[in-house]
């Protein structure tokens, strides 16, 4: 279980001046800005969930998870790791968490993997019986027997990626951390990555937090989705509730003749927005509010419309509409 | 225990590491001992047209050289990977890895790597002594022997928390490596007798960077007996534990203060 409460994490930065004669008088100045990278977060993971925890670039994610695993000391608040503190009791809490960070790997460069494994089979003090159950099984769920005897420097970032999450769980931990584990992957890779964290998941009972860009693998993998922007929570609970927090929301694409634009074209009622897209028209509507099948009468009908395609909102605009809506709050502050 | 293997465990696969490379291994190897071997030559053409150092003769001058390669050796076995903390792996956020595993972080930069490379010194340090030992006719004592003995290994220990102490600067300053550097250019003075330096360099070199205390005093007392050598075994041991005490402590206050970088 993973309890976080009034979480903060200042960075103090000396405020440098561009150029080179800019960054001379940083050099004397005592000047410091701070970076609220983490501002007073609390949530709780109970044990076998899945989290997804997105945000934009920049809005905390990769800080709040290397202080939950220890790398960084925070500035104020408390975490508990299964009712320990990670930056207290760092080597504790690492014998039960496993970490991967998409954009670094941690394994040695230039040896083979298998070599890598039996050294983090040392750290981690795996008996050998668990260790070759567990080999069996991330060979199986993540495939990579084939590639066990090459250098690292030499695979390929997909099967680099699969390295990483198999010496992140190699040890059977509790809890794992994914950063960004699908960035960069094809998506035959990125489906292997979710199948094995859902085995894992239901294997072990395996905590999961995972941030990401590619809502596919929200979608795909968690039941609960926490959102940060600017270091603070925004949206904490299931991914349906998030999804209807705007209604039922539909969207039509239209092939429609060349006569027929978006601002010419009769409107069926305000709750229907129109546009244009690559000659396209779009509809976006609430079908909660509108009938389905009033706006495809209307969208044959009045629209003359020659194929259409209906889809619902996804996850990814979802949020892209939240991350716009706080967006243009701040610039109405300012 | 459990940490004599792990580290066993971890320098095999240093050493996996280095022969993936094989030439790069054979060329740093020679080029060490190639390097060493210059500064001796240009050490012997300057005694060559001056007959004598502080009363120091050649054979003595050169003992000195090749006994301070000793400790310095040793060092660079065991302990070449925080030069790599000081310089780059703070600032690039590459130490990452080691806070994520339930050992400490100092102990894993110390099993990082092995350098074989140390080889090289030690066996040139060696065969300088045996060279110059062969010319001069002192009185060699137990009490001697275990001095000098003491002085190399200590010593080692001595150099590697000095070494310890300015790479953990870098968890604060992000790069620490000149800082480092202008540390460990100090073990360059030790190379010669204390004896032709000024007394505040003379005092330095023993009590605040003691690189003097387990190199000269040690080779003096051989030569010429300055010293009541079990004391000065006593006084380089306890320096050592205190070095080392101060430098384990130093460097667990700034591991907490690590930022890592972004992404």
């Amino acid at each position: 279980m993973i309890e976080v409460n009034e979480l903060s994490k200042v960075f103090r930065k000396p405020i440098r001046g561009t150029g080179v004669s800019g960054m001379v008088k940083t050099l004397f100045s005592r000047k410091y800005e701070e970076i609220r990278a983490v501002d007073k977060i609390s949530f709780t993971v109970p044990d076998g969930q899945i989290v997804g925890y997105i945000g934009a670039n920049g809005a905390g994610k990769s800080t709040t998870i290397k202080m939950m695993c220890g790398i960084l000391t925070p500035t104020s608040g408390s975490i508990l790791i299964d009712g320990v503190e990670p930056y207290r009791r760092r080597q504790q809490v690492a014998q039960h968490i496993g970490v991967v960070f998409g954009q670094k790997t941690q394994l040695w460069w230039d040896i083979p993997l298998i070599e890598s494994f039996k050294v983090l089979k040392e750290i981690y003090q795996v008996s050998d019986a668990d260790y070759k159950e567990r080999m069996d099984f991330l060979g199986e769920v993540l495939d990579i027997t084939r590639f066990l005897s090459q250098p690292v420097r030499t695979l390929s970032l997909g099967e680099r990626m699969r390295a990483d999450l198999a010496a992140s769980m190699l040890h059977n931990p509790r809890i794992l951390f994914l950063d960004e584990p699908t960035i960069g992957m094809d998506v035959l890779v990125k489906e292997k990555i979710r199948q094995a964290i859902h085995a894992l998941n239901r294997t072990y009972g395996t905590t999961v937090v995972l941030t990401t860009h590619d809502m596919n693998d929200i979608e795909d993998l968690c039941s609960r989705i926490i959102l940060l922007e600017k270091g603070k929570i925004l949206y904490d609970g299931p991914l349906t509730s998030l999804k209807n927090r705007f209604g039922n929301i539909k969207t039509l694409t239209l092939t429609v003749p060349a006569d027929i634009r978006a601002e010419t074209a009769p409107v069926l009622s305000p709750d229907v927005a129109l546009s244009e897209e690559d000659g396209r028209l779009i509809l976006r509507f609430d079908a909660d509010k509108t009938a389905l099948e009033q706006v495809i009468q209307y969208a044959f009908r009045d629209l003359k419309a020659m194929d259409m395609k209906i889809a619902e909102i996804s996850i990814g605009d979802v949020v892209k509409t939240i991350l716009e809506q706080q967006e243009a709050e701040h610039a109405e502050k300012i | 225990m459990r940490y004599v293997h792990l580290y066993f465990t971890c320098i095999k696969r240093s050493m996996i590491s280095r022969l993936e490379y094989k030439k790069d291994t054979m060329i740093a190897l020679f080029s060490f001992f190639f390097s060493n071997l210059c500064s001796l030559a240009a050490l012997y053409f300057i005694l060559q047209s001056i007959p004598a150092l502080a009363g120091y003769s050649l054979p003595e001058v050169g003992f000195f050289y090749g006994f301070s390669m000793l400790p310095i050796a040793l060092d660079h076995l065991f302990s070449d990977e925080f030069w790599l903390v000081a310089y780059r792996r703070v600032k690039d956020g590459d130490m990452d890895m080691h806070f994520l595993r339930p050992v400490p972080v100092i102990f894993q930069v110390f099993a990082e790597t092995f350098q074989p490379e140390g080889f090289g010194e030690l066996i040139l340090g060696v065969a300088l002594i045996a060279v110059c030992a062969s010319s001069l006719t002192v009185k060699v004592t137990l009490g001697a022997i275990a001095v000098l003995c003491i002085g190399a290994v200590f010593g080692a220990v001595i150099i590697t928390s000095l070494k310890v102490s300015m790479a953990a600067l870098a968890f604060i300053f992000k790069r620490s490596g000149p800082l480092l550097q202008i540390i460990y250019n100090f073990s360059n003075y030790a190379k010669y007798p204390l004896a032709i330096y000024p007394a505040f360099i003379r005092a330095m070199l023993i009590f605040l960077l003691p690189f003097g205390l387990f190199i000269s005093l040690p080779v003096d007392t051989l030569l010429y007996g300055t010293h009541d050598p079990w004391l000065l075994c006593l006084a380089i041991i306890i320096c050592a534990a205190v070095f080392f005490a101060l430098a384990v402590r130093i460097w667990t206050l700034c591991e907490r203060r690590y930022e890592s970088t972004g992404s």
